[in-house]
């Protein structure tokens, strides 16, 4: 197996050569680049990102969904979990409720960790989705890691973002009131068969009305019982909007501050402090701080 | 609370698909063995109950593990880890290794051991021991991962 | 705001506890002097609840309403027992779980047992069985017969009980997701024989809650299974009078991992849960609640399950009584089966694993269980062997006719130890209850993975205190011995399967097929409306020699199919 052995299998869709061509992704940087290379203009894809507190049902409503979206196109799906900050290790647990989904309709679905990477994607989510999208997906679906108000990168990769939010969130709510409120393009009540839920829906159009924007939609979904479901397929496919520029934007900051930061920490660890013992540290910083940008990166400077 | 544990510092974290290819309930071995990859720095996927021999394989390729970890406790291994290993064997896939554990009698270690699957724990086996054997077989894989992007 | 009823019952246990002056002086001068010139043992000494322990109890533990809280054997709180004469009327019931190969199998390894002195059948079955396949199902390949008996229609429950008179012996079986249809075959078989139902005996485990908490076996959602343990209280309680229809089940929410206060609290919870379902199937408390049943786990650390126990019989006829207005004292009385901890069975130096057996047996019998299964010394390795489970009998044997143990009713009460732990066990699972009642209840917390994900975290912290050395498993962490020698074990002939699929082929051809699927049609329609009874329509189908996963699907059909909730 080699690079092209590799493009050539994303290209026709054969998951094997998907799956590891995200491995390589994750892992290898010049692996990375060579990949992208070779695959950046291909495809189009509408990409769906699913966010919300934890275990509201975002997981679940992925395997309803899928196989109703599979049916005008071909589906992928991402799903990102949190790393734990001790042992960096990760338990993917997104996956179990959508097998039954993933089987019967042949779904890409891969599982990733966040690797402590904040926002509630993951590092490489853009280069994973761009694997998706190359493979001649029409929809991807990205379930974020699902921490509630910090998970606010997927506006910036997704077409469409949807919250989902539950009823008996409790004091939760408001936090996630205070974050998500901004970033969804539609809101999902799920677990509509519980108590609460009219409650709920009510209570978050009332706080979109208050924040201009009665124009976003609500719904109520029952989970079990695919209430609703049709008008919120509806509403993924009759939207337009395509936010492929910030999704650049985006991955292009990324970049950018990720060769920052790797030569800087590179020069920070190199730094010999025997030679500014006695120097004030604001004053060391910034000498060695021009010190580094003048010889890396001249143009930064004026 | 014990995170950190056993901890490997290996780049990039070892990922795992546990998973009991058969009608077996017997799961508390199975999320011990989850949390202790975890505190370990590896990537766990559990498949959940009740999983096919064809979804273990399908959920192995579509994430790229390194290693599967079956585990079953119900005397089923000689056909259901012979399933797993029959399909990746028809497709090819000789680069993601096979480790097993639970109830396995002596007698069938070494059938177990010629048709792939290594290691096959009993009960009362330190959580060490087994992070050890799957560090050891994801690194065996890892080598012959390696360069094919070259 | 006001108190809710368990937290009027934790403060009420708390007020009871007070401050010992005279053990608080000896600490501080005579043990603590003596310890510095003699040294002592240090050690986290706690027990699977995490309940601190003393070096000494002392009067001063005895909560100061001792009396009220003890009664005499047979009498309202039925802590000391419920039966006013206990083992001196009759000894427990000595149940062996049994069950492998073919039922032919089963059958002889029953009657071996009989011959040997057991006074109870306890049936265990294979995996397609207590999933609802059968034995010709691609799924099943390889696990016929393994880990239990497999039955695939009523023509193996006959096989199973040759020769067995079901009017003198009572049989318990462990089956949940297909609990009714195994019922139903139970039914069917007496009626064959001849028996009248009001004459046969049993308990069949039907516990779903702790299925979906522990042990793992459904097929429905958790609704539909409710439903269909609804039916069997109603039918059983109307037909059957001495049939326990459900067997709450601490058991398997121990072995999964919980702690003894967990165990209890679970299960008492799942307990409360169904005695709510009787109520809303219309029926008066008094009428169904004599006859639910419980069965319990007897672990390895001897003062905590007798605790544990006491505390259970307490609890449950305190609310019966008090929440639920229970008016017949045998709707308060908590009768149970025990088995012994699998878990603490070794697969080292596996005959220290009698002596483990031992001493769990003996905490059950001195908790004042009703009957008992002692696990065999080769758990961790297969499936026991004649010799064995003989083993594991005579040493319930020993305990009941040599030891002198069952000659005393409640001998531990009035411990200071014993009774300080039954009032603390008790507090720690009010404590519980009240959590999972402000949580919307059992089933919602069990849907959720809530307990399930209490059970994997005590599981975990328990591997890690053994890893650690914290808690000592002989032969495991400590006394290790290198050269383990193979035993003798239990091997499941290929032969089994084979037979098996051989025999559902022929019986395929020999049944009346025609009314086998207007049975199943009748139980179709039926299930599609809440308020009938399926239990007569499930017989119906069993008597015609329906499969268990033809019923099964009919069900898998209309209800649909379960995934777990997320635990990590
Ligand atoms: C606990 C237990 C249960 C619990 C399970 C709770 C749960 N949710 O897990 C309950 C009570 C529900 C239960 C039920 C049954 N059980 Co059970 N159970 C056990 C018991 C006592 C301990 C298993 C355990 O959890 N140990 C603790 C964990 C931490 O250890 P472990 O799983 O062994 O894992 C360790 C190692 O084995 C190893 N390991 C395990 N898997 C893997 C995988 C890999 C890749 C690696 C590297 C290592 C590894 O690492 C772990 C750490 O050391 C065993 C006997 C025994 N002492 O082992 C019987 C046992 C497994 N059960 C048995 C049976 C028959 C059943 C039932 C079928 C009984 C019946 N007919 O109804 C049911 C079926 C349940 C189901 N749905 O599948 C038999 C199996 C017989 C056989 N294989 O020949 C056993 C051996 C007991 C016996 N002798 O009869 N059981
Ligand atoms: N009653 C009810 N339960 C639901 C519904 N949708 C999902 N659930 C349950 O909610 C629980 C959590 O669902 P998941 O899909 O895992 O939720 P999640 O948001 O992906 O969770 P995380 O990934 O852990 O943040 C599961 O037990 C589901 O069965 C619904 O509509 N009604
Ligand atoms: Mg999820």
């Amino acid at each position: 197996m080699n690079i092209n052995d590799i493009v050539n299998g994303i290209l026709a869709g054969d998951k094997r050569m998907i799956a590891r061509s995200i491995s390589l992704i994750e892992n290898d940087e010049s692996a990375r680049e060579a990949i992208i290379e070779r695959i950046y203009s291909h495809g189009s894809a509408k990409i769906i990102g699913i966010t919300g507190p934890p275990g509201v049902g975002k997981s679940t409503i992925i395997g309803n969904l899928a196989p109703m979206l599979a049916k005008t196109g071909k589906v992928s799906i991402l799903a990102v979990d949190p790393a734990s900050p001790f042992s960096g290790g990760s338990i993917l647990g997104n996956r179990i409720r959508m097998q039954e989904a993933l089987s019967r309709y042949n779904i890409y679905m891969r599982s990733t960790s966040n690797r402590l990477y904040e926002g509630g994607l993951s590092e490489y989510s853009w280069d994973i989705i761009k694997v998706m999208e190359a493979s001649g997906s029409d929809y991807i679906i990205v379930e974020t890691v699902g921490s509630g108000q910090s998970d606010l990168d997927i506006m910036n990769i997704a077409d469409i973002t949807c919250v989902i939010l539950a009823p008996g969130l409790g004091d939760e709510i408001q936090a996630v009131k205070s974050g998500l409120m901004e970033i969804g393009n539609i809101f999902i009540v799920n677990k509509m068969d519980r108590e609460d839920s009219y409650m709920a829906i009510k209570d978050i159009r009332e706080t979109l009305n208050m924040s201009n924007k009665a124009d976003i939609p609500v719904i109520g979904l029952n989970s079990l019982t695919l209430e609703n479901y049709d008008r919120f397929v509806k509403y993924i496919n009759d939207w337009e909007y395509q936010n492929k520029y910030r999704r650049n934007e985006r991955k292009i900051k990324q970049i950018i501050m990720e060769k920052i930061y790797r030569i800087y920490s590179e020069y920070i660890n190199n730094i010999d402090s025997a030679d500014i013992e006695n120097e004030n540290p604001y004053y060391a910083a910034e000498k060695i701080m021009k010190n580094v940008a003048g010889q890396k990166f001249g143009y930064l400077e004026k | 609370m014990e995170s950190g544990k056993n901890q490997k510092f290996i780049k990039p974290p070892i990922k795992v698909l546990l998973a009991k290819p058969a009608i077996d309930g017997h799961d508390r071995g199975i999320f011990v063995l989850a949390r202790a990859f975890r505190d370990a720095g590896m990537e766990v996927i559990y498949a959940g109950l009740l999983p096919t021999p064809e979804e273990v394989v399908d959920t192995a390729v579509n994430e790229d593990v390194d290693v599967i970890a079956l585990s079953l406790l119900n005397g089923a291994h000689m056909t259901a880890f012979k399933k797993v290993m029959d399909i990746l064997k028809k497709r090819g896939i000789n680069d993601i290794a096979v480790v097993g554990g639970g109830i396995i009698p002596d007698e069938d270690k070494p059938k177990l051991e010629k048709m792939g699957v290594t290691g096959n724990f009993g009960p009362g086996t330190r959580l060490d021991v087994i992070i050890d054997h799957v560090t050891k077989r994801a690194l065996e894989v890892r080598e012959l991962r390696k360069n094919e992007y070259k | 705001m006001q108190n809710s009823f368990y937290e009027e019952k934790v403060s009420q246990i708390q007020k009871s506890f007070k401050i010992d002056e005279k053990y608080e002086r000896w600490k501080n001068s005579t043990l603590a002097d003596w310890n510095k010139k003699t040294g002592y043992r240090e050690k986290n000494y706690t027990n699977s609840s995490d309940f601190k322990i003393k070096e000494l109890y002392t009067r001063g533990d005895l909560p100061e309403n001792l009396d009220e809280v003890l009664g005499m054997p047979g009498e309202y709180p039925y802590t000391r027992g419920v039966y006013p004469n206990m083992y001196r009327g009759k000894l427990w019931t000595m149940r062996m779980f049994s069950g492998f190969g073919t039922p032919e199998d089963t059958n002889k390894r029953l009657k071996y047992l009989i011959s040997n002195g057991e006074t109870g059948l306890s049936i265990a079955f294979d995996m397609p069985t207590l999933y609802g396949y059968d034995c010709d199902n691609p799924r099943a390949e390889g696990e016929v017969g393994k880990c239990g008996v497999n039955v695939s229609s009523l023509a193996d429950m006959e096989r199973i009980f040759d020769g067995i008179d079901l009017s003198k012996i009572s049989t318990s079986m462990t089956i949940n997701a297909p609990a009714a249809i195994l019922t139903a075959m139970y039914f069917v078989l007496a009626q064959k024989k001849g028996v009248n139902l009001d004459r046969i005996s049993g308990t069949v485990q039907a516990d779903i809650l702790k299925e979906y908490i522990a042990q793992k076996e459904w097929m429905y959602p958790p609704e539909a299974h409710i439903r269909l343990i609804r039916d069997m209280l109603v039918y059983s309680t109307e037909n059957v009078p001495k049939w326990n229809y459900i067997s709450v089940s601490g058991y398997h929410i121990r072995e999964a991992g919980s702690s003894a206060v967990q165990e209890l609290a679970f299960t008492l919870a799942d307990g409360f849960y169904y005695i709510d379902t009787g109520i809303d199937a219309g029926l008066d408390v008094d009428k169904f609640a004599p006859r639910m049943s419980f069965f319990f786990n007897s672990s390895i650390n001897f003062f905590e399950e007798i605790a544990k126990f006491r505390a259970a019989r307490r609890i449950w006829a305190t609310v019966l009584k008090e929440k639920y207005g229970a008016k017949n004292p045998r709707s308060m009385q908590l009768k149970f089966h025990t088995q012994t901890s699998g878990y603490t069975l070794t697969w080292q130096q596996p005959l220290n694993n009698i002596v483990r057996t031992t001493i769990e047996a003996m905490a059950a019998v001195l908790g004042g269980t009703q009957s008992l299964h002692t696990n065999s010394y080769d758990e961790a390795w297969a499936l026991p062997t004649d010799e064995a489970v003989k083993v594991a009998l005579r040493t319930q044997q020993i305990i009941a006719e040599e030891s002198g143990i069952a000659d005393v009713i409640d001998p531990l009460g009035g411990s200071y130890y014993v009774e300080r732990l039954t009032s603390e066990m008790e507090e720690a699972v009010y404590k519980y209850l009240d959590e999972i009642e402000k949580m919307g209840g059992i089933l919602n917390a069990v849907k959720k993975g809530y307990i399930q994900k209490e059970i994997a975290e005590t599981s975990y912290r328990k591997q890690l205190r053994i890893e650690n050395m914290d808690d000592i498993v002989v032969g495991v962490n400590k006394y290790v011995e290198e050269d383990e020698k193979p035993i003798n074990i239990l091997k499941i002939d290929e032969i089994a399967e084979k037979n098996q699929v051989k025999r559902l082929k022929e019986l395929k051809t020999k049944r009346n097929n025609e009314m086998v699927s207007r049975s199943l049609d009748r139980l179709r329609d039926a299930m599609q409306d809440e308020k009938v009874n399926l239990m007569p329509y499930i017989m119906d189908c069993v008597r015609n020699y329906a499969t268990i996963e033809e019923i099964s699907n009919v069900g898998r059909e209309i209800f649909g199919e379960w995934k777990e909730p997320k635990i990590y």
